[in-house]
């Protein structure tokens, strides 16, 4: 019994030694990128051009991606919250985080994570297929009001979703929801005509919108976006939704000491200042943004004050 | 026309060229590894891929994809383990008929199907990609539930006898596929709070452990009864001569064809997924054996070392590697995960797939299409000379150590999915399962089919229901709807005409 007591003591003022060591010359080893997701995706594509980036830059370390999916972004979401607090150990945080507890029960909260900095900002946006007689913003709301549209999401209870249910409690209309896996099985049924519309992250459906299968009506931005100026934003067109938008950013487990937060924000400002990475992101269809760490705060809790209500309201609890 | 040169020349050059053989290779190796597969090789690469040139990253993409569904046959047959999902069929005859002494035929029919129906699909996909696109924007919600009943009707092909058996297996496949979080309402079901099963039972663990743990208990079951005998251990097949007769060629012809049409046109719908495929290429293949060649001197049982049963889920899935292509490129679709992935690498560069890349990026779009030809041309000497060297020594191993290379292939493969160690507790779990179920006389094979339908069958019916609002008679709107309703005539005629034939067989025999 002494014995593991000395042991954990041992442990313990090891741990805090090396964290104090860590604060000082971070990053001193490699920083694990900690992906909850499969690769391929956003999150997993935007992770890898920061990683790119932020290499070239540091010296003698490197950030490795490490992909640990599952559970709708749970498994890694878990693990990374778990992790120990020296800033070795990032999650590429998504809005997924906010909602995971409340819907999926998920062990953490949103406040075992402090945000260190957010990279991009996915606006929500209304699309309709290419030959839908519904040409703006005003048509669609017109036809939603007139019957009950059929509304691609990605599932039940993602961001997606809860922006629709967010429209509805402003506007008086209702939509039918459509779950659907996968974006490729998405653009399908939209561009195949085989519902009315969808609920898509600007992001996604930009590429869409260019090779000509889909429309986009609206955006939930504050400001028109440089990109689409003849898009009207949802609260031009009579939705007062002033911002709905999906995140990306880094998070670490809570009680990370503050400078090494900052240490990291400042290699994510780095990152973002090099206009190779700006050129790469916008290629891949990402708008490179930067907040830092209290910055990205303010995002992340407005996005929480947002969610938990319509999660409540809709009873989409656990 | 032009265009069409254009890419061909676009990946004559010599380092686009070198790099698309470096992609088969390791596609091979890859594809070869039980657990590890194409979706996991590239995201290892990926990082790579910023610092080539476009047409050396895709070239090697492609490479990786056509050979890795390959690859994955070597295990199946040698060790009955299937290195990818795609060769899970494989592994029934194929290994039934390296236990009987014809490795090196049952993987030179694997190969030989392979390259025939990668090719036939290159060809059509080379032709005719625009149009097929339109063709598959035409499958909706109701097209994929009809599509996933035509698919459960396959069931049908892969039962012997033991419909009961069968029927049970293909329900509990069912019934596992319902674990995770509902996709209608949301509502976690058999999750036990464990957050690893939000999306269901893991798939690719699940594949491991059926199929690799299972194989594993069956080699120790083995070598425990040689002991007990007292005989001398006997080793793993040997892979002996690859030579295929000219008879087998013109018997498989029909099978390559047929499988490799099936697999077209299943590839090109996205959420179809190419198991789909493989389970009809196989009915199919099935019905024709049994009409033609059952219960004829020198014939084989189905499933027990037949040819045909090797070489249609072979041909379907190298198939359906060049037709997931066609919503990719044409449309902007990924047709399956590992196509997803050329979106992301293809996006890298500044690409968008999609109609406009055949106008902006011309040169790109027609090389991709020309390499899945090229990939599958230089695929069968790279796969005949690996099978030649690298497989002819590792299989030489003794079956004891193969036990434990199994073990250490299938833990490693499970966890990596995902960097999991639950993972390897699925694939535990599930092995110990299988092995059971074949105790029992349960067949594997309808099982698999209902975990892979299940999912769609209940996310198409809830949303065609949702949409139509509540009207069931949507699927045989002729209409509306002519290609679902189509497909439910089909799959009723599947069910319906053997039992038709079985009576008047005995009606004549009285």
């Amino acid at each position: 019994m002494r014995k593991t007591a000395s042991f954990m003591l041992f442990t313990l003022m090891a741990g805090a030694l090396a964290a104090s060591a860590g604060a000082e010359d971070f990053p001193s080893r490699d920083i694990d990128l900690i992906v909850p997701f499969d690769p391929g995706g956003a999150v997993d594509t935007t992770s890898r051009i920061i990683a790119e980036t932020a290499n070239k830059m540091l010296t003698g370390t490197e950030i490795s991606v490490v992909n640990k999916s599952g559970g709708g972004g749970v498994v890694g979401q878990t693990f990374a919250s778990k992790a120990a607090a020296d800033g070795y150990t990032v999650l590429a945080m998504t809005s997924s985080v906010v909602t995971n507890p409340q819907m999926k029960g998920a062990g953490y909260s949103v406040d075992d994570f402090t945000p260190v900095a957010l990279y991009s900002l996915d606006p929500q946006v209304i699309v309709v297929p290419s030959g839908s007689p519904i040409q703006t913003a005003e048509d669609f709301m017109a036809a939603a009001k007139e019957k009950t549209l059929n509304i691609v999401v990605a599932g039940v209870g993602t961001s997606h979703h809860m922006s629709g249910l967010a429209i509805e409690r402003v506007t008086d209309v209702k939509f039918n929801y459509v779950p659907t896996k996968g974006f490729g099985a998405q653009v399908q049924a939209v561009a195949g005509g085989h519902v009315d519309g969808a609920l898509w992250p600007l992001g996604e459906a930009t590429a869409q919108a260019e090779n000509g299968s889909v429309r986009i009506l609206t955006i939930a931005s504050e400001s028109r976006h440089s990109r689409l100026p003849d898009v009207p934003t949802f609260q031009e067109a009579g939705i007062d939704i002033p911002i709905w938008a999906t995140f990306r950013g880094w998070s670490v487990p809570k009680g990370t000491p503050e400078d090494v937060v900052a240490k990291l924000s400042g290699i994510m400002r780095a990152t973002y200042e090099d206009p190779g990475y700006v050129k790469r992101m916008k290629a891949a269809g990402y708008d490179p943004v930067f907040r830092d760490a209290a910055g990205f705060k303010a995002v992340v809790d407005s996005y929480s004050k947002l969610t938990s209500v319509i999660i409540e309201e809709a009873n989409l609890g656990k | 026309m032009d265009l069409i040169l254009l890419g061909f020349s676009t990946l004559t050059a010599p380092l686009v060229l070198l790099t698309l053989v470096i992609g088969v290779v390791a596609g091979m190796i890859v594809g070869s590894i039980p657990g590890i597969n194409d979706n996991i090789a590239f995201a290892v690469f990926i990082p790579f891929s910023f610092s080539m040139p476009p047409e050396q990253a895709l070239a090697l993409m492609v490479g990786v994809y056509c050979a890795a569904a390959t690859g994955g046959a070597i295990p199946a047959i040698m060790i009955k383990v299937p290195g990818t999902a795609s060769s899970l069929l494989t592994a029934l005859d194929g290994n039934a008929m390296a236990r009987k002494g014809a490795a090196g035929k049952a993987l030179s029919i694997a190969l030989t199907s392979s390259v025939v129906g990668g090719i036939l699909s290159s060809i059509v996909l080379l032709l005719f990609a625009p149009s097929l696109a339109q063709v598959a924007l035409r499958f909706g919600y109701v097209e994929n539930f009809a599509l996933a009943i035509l698919g459960l009707s396959s069931v049908v092909g892969l039962l012997r006898g033991a419909v009961i058996k069968g029927a049970i297996a293909a329900v509990i496949g069912l019934l596992v596929a319902n674990v995770g979080f509902s996709p209608v309402t949301g509502f976690p079901r058999y999750t036990f709070d464990n957050v690893n099963l939000i999306e269901g039972i893991p798939f690719v663990p699940l594949l491991v452990g059926l199929f690799g743990v299972a194989a594993m208990l069956e080699l120790m079951v083995d070598i425990v009864k040689e002991r007990h005998a007292g005989t001398k251990p006997s080793g793993l097949p040997e892979i002996g001569s690859m030579r295929l007769p000219g008879k087998l060629i013109r018997r498989l012809l029909p099978i390559w064809g047929g499988s490799a049409a099936i697999g077209n046109l299943i590839g090109m719908l996205p959420g179809a997924g190419m198991l789909m495929a493989i389970f009809l290429a196989y009915d199919q293949a099935a019905r024709r054996f049994r009409r033609r060649f059952e219960g004829k001197p020198g014939e084989a049982e189905w499933g027990e070392g037949v040819p045909e049963g090797i070489a249609a889920p072979e041909a379907a899935n190298n198939a359906v590697t060049a037709s997931s292509m066609v919503p990719l490129l044409s449309l902007g679709i990924p047709g399956n995960s590992t196509s997803a992935l050329f979106i992301g690498a293809l996006a890298i560069h500044g690409m968008v797939p999609g109609p406009l890349l055949f106008t902006q990026h011309g040169h790109i779009a027609w090389m991709i299409i020309v390499a899945f030809l090229a990939a599958n041309l230089i695929m069968w000497p790279i796969a005949y000379g690996v099978i030649k060297t690298v497989s002819q020594t590792i299989f030489a191993i003794p079956k004891q150590a193969m036990v434990g290379v199994i073990a250490l292939l299938c833990l490693m493969g499970a966890y990596s999915d995902g960097a999991n160690v639950f993972n390897m507790w699925v694939a535990v779990v599930a092995g110990i399962v299988a092995y059971s179920m074949r105790l029992a006389g349960i067949p594997l094979g309808p099982a698999i089919l209902g975990l892979v339908l299940g999912p769609q069958l209940e996310a198409s019916l809830a949303n065609s229901l949702s949409i139509s609002q509540g009207n069931w008679l949507v699927f045989f709107d002729p209409v509306s709807h002519p290609i679902s309703a189509g497909m439910m005539l089909v799959s009723l005629a599947l069910w319906i005409v053997p039992m038709l034939m079985s009576r008047r067989e005995r009606a004549s025999a009285k």
